[in-house]
């Protein structure tokens, strides 16, 4: 994996070195950033029937790391559900105030074929409702009673711009610790694997 | 590909037995003619010779359940060509014909309808064969005579009828693996008028464990008991009457493991049946049936948590049918003949998870006319008519030919129709997952459930306009087409068919609320279409009067029409499990429905030695690798997935021999060669071994 994200980058900044060239008036660009996030742990309490809650786990793209800050995230992670900092609270416990401009648009494709952020919709949290919809089928993941797995949807690819109008794009890989190829019964959850590509650029669109 | 080399292997086995056979004096040919007397009465409600059905069936003998020494209905049906038994997430075993599921396959006993699935299939396991005559399966939609469920085929269970004044009958004991104990008396008496027979078995396991390190056993202690008893009475030539009574019982401890806490109880089945029949003759060309049926079928599950010593969980399952039906056959002239019918079925259920007692009252009428316009053709034309008090009505018509083009050579084809009416569960389920916090709910209640649950602040969206779960749900229906070629003649028995089966409205979940918890509300609905298509082979080869061989072969595609669109969009993605790179999937890489198997194999073998009263079989059945789930999160079985079961042959071998022409000893093994996947098929035991010893008298 490490190879291949080493690879991806050397190929980005090509491409935004060769955009340089074509228009010597722009500022020059930072390369895109394509890394991958492993196990960041989302934890939370009740369920069983009793309300869900605990605390939301931030993720902040420019740092690539799990923050405690109030302000500088961009998504946060609890259980499956996905908060992003834009918008307003939905009305569960223990979420975080939002206070930036984030929003999340869901694309299908490859990860490789989303290359632009430019023209989607972006929807922001809202009271009731998580711009990336909770529940099985409807957001980032496919639940199997029968085996009582939560596995990523293929093809789903998180779109998304940050707090402070930075775009980048997710693909979930996996929700179980270490990424197993096939989790089982002893697999330990909410462990949040998942690839990005980060444009440090504000307001730039292009994810490649 | 696999359809050459398993004729490539029947044939080589037809080779070596050929050679083998020359030590065995040659016999005439009259003593190897197959048998010509076989009739069947599922496929047309008419007793019909074998041979000339129009459709594709399959028939079961006495003697074959004899020699092979099973004891429940799956087992022998599993080792039919195109019939393969899948286990639903009880464990409980039903029948899978021409790639279509248990749901959709109707049992019958002397042909009534059986209740009964509380989990999903129908468990055949239920059925002991001790007092069966014969089984009749009829393959594809039967609707038109037999109404719903009827889509995938019929399995008809003849039991015996008494015909000798003498008392007579068997009793048997058989001793097996897991300390498994079957027990039969059957005894039956036939005088001038009066008629009676009477079926007892005891069945009780100690069950196996093939994960000692998960709490419980894989399949727990059990026992059940079945009784049957029926009563003949002709008061005259001209009327007959049939009366059968039925009760089946079992027992099964339950011990499972939830958050290291034990949780024991016991689970509870109650089944009984009651037929009445009278047959009256009007005249040589009319006759009539007049028939009464009732069935109640109940299931109990009550866990207690050993550590709180509270109790987990009580499941209750109450289910009756009653149904009167009255029957014509009028002969017009020689083998031509009108059948028809008329009925009333009223059913309830009383169930956990459901607000009370629901029921389902329909009638029906159906015809049909089997006639020979032309001496080598023959045609059956028939309809049905189903009016039902929770869905739509339901016409079924079926045609179906057998033209005879020689002695030996007939082609059959056939197009029918099937429809499966919105089962209880899909209507008036209630039920919200305490671990998860999910609902689902029966489409007829989902409205006035989901608006409760938004007045009681429960739920952050609704996904659906309620006003369209007004127009009601659609019964799921089918069309099927076979055609296919039969060959008898002397040693030498040949089938042939090619089966399609067009699904439409199947039902499934979809979400129609999002709750406060972050979970779904699921209701049903009518979306899915789906088919099957395929081929049958079926060979017997009777290579002298000792050794008969006989192989079966299917070759199945089974895959949802929808899913085949998406993938053509390049609208469906997998996952590679070792790269973890997205790749957009297509046709090629879809492998199909979950639980089908590609190709489905059987190869047999009966051989006699009459000098030493001893015969013997072996009985292998093959299914290649199917998929148990979709694990990649794309809502299909692909390339990708690493869910699949591997593929997979069974050998079965029972030793008879004879004593003074009353007493038969019994040896054998099932999964002679010990097959095992203790993670994949759990109902899979290794080896078991039996013995048995039968009494006639």
């Amino acid at each position: 994996m490490k190879m291949t994200s080493k690879f991806l980058t050397l190929l980005f900044i090509a491409t935004v070195f060769n955009s340089c060239n074509d228009d010597d008036n722009e500022p020059s660009l930072v390369a895109v950033e394509s890394k991958t996030a492993t196990n960041i742990p989302a934890p939370q309490t009740g369920g069983q029937g009793q309300p869900v809650g605990g605390p939301f786990t931030k993720f902040s793209f420019a740092t690539s790391a799990v923050t405690t800050s109030d302000t500088d995230w961009d998504i946060a992670f609890r259980g499956t559900t996905i908060a992003l900092n834009g918008g307003a609270v939905t009305g569960t416990d223990d979420e975080p105030t939002r206070n930036g401009n984030a929003g999340a648009s869901i694309a299908s494709g490859t990860f490789v074929s989303i290359s632009d952020a430019a023209g989607l919709t972006f929807a922001q949290d809202a009271d009731g409702a998580f711009a990336i919809p909770t529940g099985s089928d409807n957001g980032w993941y496919n639940y199997n009673p029968q085996v009582n797995q939560i596995s990523p949807i293929p093809g789903k690819v998180l779109v998304i711009r940050t707090h402070d109008d930075r775009y980048a794009k997710v693909e979930v890989l996996s929700y179980y610790k270490d990424a197993p190829a096939q989790p089982d019964a002893t697999s330990e959850s909410r462990y949040y694997t998942f690839n990005y590509v980060y444009n440090p650029n504000e307001g730039e669109t292009s994810l490649e | 590909m696999n359809l050459n080399s398993v004729l490539t292997l029947v044939f080589i086995g037809v080779l070596r037995a050929s050679v083998f056979g020359q030590e065995i004096p040659v016999q005439k040919d009259s003593v190897l003619i197959q048998d010509l007397d076989e009739v069947i009465v599922t496929a047309t409600r008419t007793v019909r010779q074998l041979s000339s059905v129009p459709l594709p069936v399959t028939l079961i003998s006495k003697k074959q359940l004899q020699k092979t020494g099973v004891i429940r209905l799956d087992e022998i049906l599993n080792e039919q060509t195109g019939i393969t038994t899948v286990a639903d997430q009880s464990g409980f075993n039903g029948i899978q014909i021409q790639g279509i599921s248990s749901d959709y396959v109707m049992i019958l006993i002397d042909g009534v309808p059986l209740v009964g699935r509380s989990a999903g299939n129908f468990d055949l396991s239920r059925l002991a064969v001790g007092n069966i005559q014969q089984i009749e399966i009829v393959k594809g939609p039967s609707s038109s005579l037999y109404g719903s469920e009827a889509l995938g085929g019929v399995v008809n269970i003849i039991t015996e009828i008494p015909k000798e004044a003498s008392l007579n009958g068997n009793v048997s004991y058989r001793f097996a693996s897991f300390n498994t104990q079957d027990a039969n008396l059957s005894i039956k008496q036939k005088f001038k008028k009066f008629g009676y027979s009477f079926y007892g078995n005891s069945l009780r396991s100690d069950g196996y464990d093939l994960r000692p390190e998960v709490e419980g056993q894989t399949v727990n202690p059990f026992e059940n008991y079945t009784f049957n008893g029926q009563l003949f009475y002709n008061f005259s030539d001209q009327l007959k009457l049939f009366t059968s009574a039925r009760y089946y019982m079992e027992n099964q401890d339950v011990t499972l493991s939830v958050n290291d806490q034990l949780i024991e109880g016991l689970s509870d089945i109650n089944d009984a049946n009651a037929h009445i029949r009278l047959d009256s003759e009007i005249n040589t060309k009319l006759q009539l049936q007049y028939e009464f049926y009732y069935t109640n079928y109940k299931a109990s599950e009550e866990l207690q948590n050993t550590v709180s010593n509270t109790l987990f969980s009580q499941n209750d399952y109450d289910q009756k049918l009653f149904r009167p039906e009255i029957r014509a056959t009028y002969t017009v002239k020689s083998k031509n003949a009108i059948t028809a019918g008329i009925g009333y079925s009223h059913e309830n259920l009383d169930r956990t998870f459901f607000d009370q007692k629901v029921s389902f009252d329909s009638q029906y009428v159906y015809a049909q006319y089997d006639f020979y316009p032309w001496k080598k053709l023959n045609l059956i034309l028939g309809a049905r008519f189903d009016n039902h008090s929770e869905y739509q009505s339901q016409f079924s018509p079926k045609a179906s030919l057998n033209f005879k083009l020689s002695d030996a050579i007939s082609l059959k084809g056939s197009v029918g129709s099937g429809f499966k009416a919105p089962d209880f569960r899909q209507l008036y389920f209630d039920f919200t997952n305490a671990a998860v916090g999910y609902t689902v709910l029966g489409y007829n209640v989902a409205m006035d459930k989901v608006k409760a649950l938004d007045s009681q602040g429960q739920l952050s969206d609704i996904l659906f306009d309620l006003e369209d779960l007004e127009t009601p749900l659609r019964a799921e229906s089918s069309v099927g087409y076979n055609i296919g070629a039969g060959y008898t003649k002397a040693k030498v028995k040949l089938n042939f068919n090619l089966f399609r089966n067009d699904f439409k409205n199947l039902i499934d979940t979809r979400a129609i609320a999002r709750k406060t918890n972050g979970q779904n509300v699921f209701s049903y609905a009518n979306f899915d279409r789906i088919y099957t298509t395929g081929l049958e082979l079926d060979a017997e080869y009777k290579l002298t009067d000792k050794l008969t061989l006989s192989g079966g072969y299917q070759l199945l595609y089974a895959k949802d029409k929808e899913k085949k669109v998406a993938l053509e969009r390049g609208e469906v993605f997998a996952r590679d499990p070792k790269s973890l790179q997205t790749v957009a999937l297509d046709n090629s890489d879809y492998f199909g429905l979950v639980n089908r198997s590609r190709h489905t194999a059987n190869f047999k073998l009966f051989y006699e030695v009459p000098k030493w009263n001893f015969n013997t079989n072996l009985r292998i059945n093959y299914r290649s690798k199917y998929g148990l789930f979709d694990g990649n999160g794309n809502g299909i079985i692909d390339t990708y997935d690493t869910t699949f079961v591997n593929g997979y042959a069974l050998a079965n071998l029972t030793l008879n021999k004879i004593f003074s022409d009353k007493y038969t000893l019994h040896l054998g093994a099932n999964n002679l060669f010990d097959y095992q996947d203790a993670e994949n098929i759990p109902g899979l035991a290794g080896i078991q071994l039996f013995t048995k010893i039968n009494i006639q008298f």
